[in-house]
């Protein structure tokens, strides 16, 4: 019988949600878009020239690299940027925050004119050096490469693969901005959704007289907000899966899921939720409520580290942000998702399990249906 | 059960031919017009004992800071009765009626329904209780049918939701979304939603307020089905039509207190002026003095108006037979009985708010 009270709540709610195109947008689409507009912002997606570090160890007198090297900026969209012979490339790429490297090998020439010999089979191989948080650049500018190189083997061989890439991907501490700011987007996601949707619903149907309806129904309080938190958790995951696949598909991210991930999610859901029943239970009409909830979320946005990284503000700032459960979430879930640290991931799991503990008790202690 | 069936004799509303149905009390038969083929519900009445008591208030006391809400007021309200809840705005109508549905907490006395304490057993009264809160408004987005059904799922006893979209009329505006609907039709799936459970006593707070006149005349319709289906109403109302429309029995209450109770006939008999017939414009001088000769109460206007109080309506045969005996001229007669307006007016030297008035 619980169970059918609660189902029939969230069907409920889920057939709500679908046909309100507001909601929609607010919850899936708006946060998508944020992702894109700040993302094209800070990694640089539509610049119309991509810069290419070559290391050229191929010195025979032919000097047939060179010609290679020709072919690549005569598309037009490659910009090429020397790179010494004696260069270590790891340390190169790591000191001067290279994303990508060609390397060409010191055979080249030599590989080229031996396949010109009748039966003769020879290949070489361009290395390719590329950090993964830029993935979705490097594959442009690796196509680009790959063009070239399969003209030029049409041009030596006719098509038999001569020269070959070969694609070694460098491990770098430096993560660009979109891994900084994806899972503060799933962060910043999960508050509004969970903060407005409390405070607007509480608000709402205690003006249209639905909860007072429902004090006289059968379903009890707890029956009802445990519907209401389910609704609120399946939103959370549904807008974190959709920023996370945009993460992977536009941005090429590496996105790791585990517990943690799931854990914060959760937590954050509840801690919302439960901040929204307790500002709900102070705001009578649906006006003040979007101001109340835009109170509490905007400077949270702002100062908690979803758009920019705490280090940028002033010292007092970052003191202050430590107070805010948001900084908590957002550090989290970057830790567990990206940055892989487990143990400031756990760290910061725990904080805001406590932060969700205290909110959400206090939000159902508080709230209440029955009039005064 | 077949020695109960009764015959009901009813008009097609499409086309008027007058149709015979036999039926049990409380069951409700489809009908089809032989005539013209339009399809309705003809609900045969339920036969209820009304020495039952469905709602008894005792010493029901509800105090804001300084003012008394409801100042220990007493009445109680029989099974299968539209009881009216009558006062105007402010009165103290809703205050009570939400601590008999338990949305309010009581500061005194004693709540009952259906002879169990609400303050101990209202998780045992929910079940049996069907209830349309002052200005309700529904899910927006969801359509009538799917409001229906999610209120159904929450009582473990549910009425079929399709007999009740067919008895307030909502075939049409089953899958209609809740927030294109029209006021009048919001206030009917409002009623139907205090149906789903097939409650033995319905609570409608104010459910015609600022509805237009068609509207509160198609909800009239829906709550004087619920009387015929054998259901005890409450009815809080500031429209003294719509109690007189409906209502077995009225409490009106004041600041508070209830200032009359029973019936309308007999509120109406203790509080009220009676009939009077008003003759206006009369040209014959001597009409007042012939009048009050036959031993009438007569008063006399300055326009030449004559009104006379009528005890027994036999009377006014004999008034138009003393008129056109003593060949007494004058324009127009007509007769005017008491009403609520006239026993509110005359308990508390007040008309009721002006609202009420307006949203007529």
């Amino acid at each position: 019988m619980m169970l059918d009270k609660i189902l029939a709540s969230f069907i409920s709610d889920l057939k709500t949600f679908y046909r309100s195109k507001g909601t929609l947008f607010w919850t899936l689409a708006f946060p998508v878009m944020l992702i894109l507009i700040f993302g094209a912002i800070f990694s640089g997606v539509g610049d119309i020239e991509y810069e290419l570090h070559v290391q050229n160890l191929d010195d025979s007198e032919q000097s047939l690299s060179h010609q290679f090297i020709q072919a690549l900026e005569n598309t037009g969209v490659i910009k090429i940027v020397n790179v010494s012979k004696d260069a270590d490339i790891d340390s190169y790429m790591d000191e001067n925050d290279i994303k990508r490297l060609l390397v060409i090998p010191g055979n080249y020439s030599e590989t080229i004119i031996a396949s010109q010999y009748p039966n003769v089979t020879v290949s070489v191989n361009l290395s390719f050096h590329y950090d993964q948080s830029e993935q979705q650049t490097n594959q442009v500018v690796k196509n680009i490469i790959s063009n070239v190189v399969r003209s030029m083997n049409m041009g030596i061989s006719g098509g038999t693969e001569i020269i070959g890439i070969e694609d070694i991907e460098t491990i770098s501490g430096e993560f660009s901005f979109i891994d900084f700011f994806l899972p503060g987007m799933i962060g910043f996601t999960i508050m509004q959704t969970c903060i407005y949707g409390s405070i607007e619903r509480n608000t709402r149907l205690r003006k249209d007289g639905i909860l007072r309806k429902l004090l006289t129904t059968p379903i009890t309080r707890s029956e009802w907000i445990l519907s209401k938190m389910l609704f609120q958790l399946f939103l959370s995951f549904l807008s974190a899966f959709l920023i996370i696949m945009v993460g992977i598909l536009v941005y090429g991210l590496s996105i790791h899921i585990n517990l943690l991930v799931i854990i914060l999610i959760v937590a954050t859901s509840f801690l919302f939720t439960g901040l929204g029943m307790l500002i709900g239970r102070f705001v009578r009409d649906e006006e003040s409520a979007g101001m109340a909830g835009g109170a509490i979320t905007f400077p949270m946005m702002f100062l908690a580290g979803t758009f920019f990284p705490l280090e940028q503000m002033p010292e007092f700032l970052q003191t202050f942000a430590k107070i805010l459960p948001l900084y908590y979430v957002n550090e989290g879930l970057r830790n567990a998702m990206i940055y892989l640290k487990t143990d400031d991931a756990l760290f910061h799991s725990i904080v805001v399990l406590i932060f969700a503990s205290v909110f959400f008790i206090a939000g159902l202690l508080l709230t209440k249906w029955k009039e005064d | 059960m077949g020695f109960l069936m009764a015959d009901k004799t009813v008009q097609c509303p499409k086309c008027s031919q007058k149709i015979t149905i036999s039926g049990n009390p409380g069951e409700i038969i489809k009908a089809t017009c032989p005539s013209c083929g339009n399809k309705g519900r003809v609900t045969f009445k339920k036969i209820v004992k009304k020495d039952d008591i469905a709602i008894e208030v005792s010493k029901l006391r509800k105090v804001y800071g300084d003012l008394v809400a409801v100042n220990d007021i007493t009445f109680s309200i029989r099974r299968g009765e539209v009881f009216a809840f009558l006062g105007p705005n402010g009165a103290g109508k809703t205050t009570t009626v939400e601590m008999i549905e338990s949305i309010r907490q009581p500061m005194g006395g004693t709540i009952k329904i259906l002879g169990k304490d609400i303050s101990t057993s209202f998780d045992d009264v929910k079940e049996k209780i069907g209830i349309l809160p002052q200005e309700f408004r529904s899910f927006e987005r969801l359509t009538v049918k799917e409001t229906l059904e999610f209120f159904s799922k929450l009582y473990k006893k549910r009425a079929s939701i399709n007999v009740i979209i067919d008895a307030m009329d909502l075939r049409d505006q089953k899958n209609k979304l809740y927030m294109d609907l029209s006021g009048g039709l919001k206030q009917r799936v409002g009623v139907a939603i205090a149906l789903v459970n097939d409650p033995e006593i319905v609570f409608l707070d104010e459910p015609t307020t600022g509805l237009d006149p068609k509207a509160r005349r198609e909800v009239w319709a829906v709550i004087a089905s619920l009387r015929d289906e054998g259901k005890t109403v409450f009815l809080t109302t500031h429209y003294m039509e719509e109690a007189e429309f409906l209502a077995d029995h009225i409490a009106i209450i004041h600041k508070g207190n209830i200032i009359a109770e029973g019936s309308l006939e007999e509120l109406i008999n203790k509080y009220g002026q009676g009939s009077i017939l008003h003759i206006k414009k009369c040209k014959t001088k001597d009409a007042a003095r012939i009048l009050k000769e036959n031993g009438f109460n007569v008063n006399t206007k300055n326009n030449g108006d004559i009104e006379i109080k009528i005890d027994f309506k036999e009377r006014v045969l004999e008034i138009l037979s003393i008129l056109r005996h003593e060949c007494i001229d004058y324009d127009s007669i007509d007769i005017r009985c008491s009403n609520l307006e006239e026993v509110f007016l005359h308990l508390t030297g007040a008309r009721l708010s002006e609202e009420a008035y307006d949203a007529r």
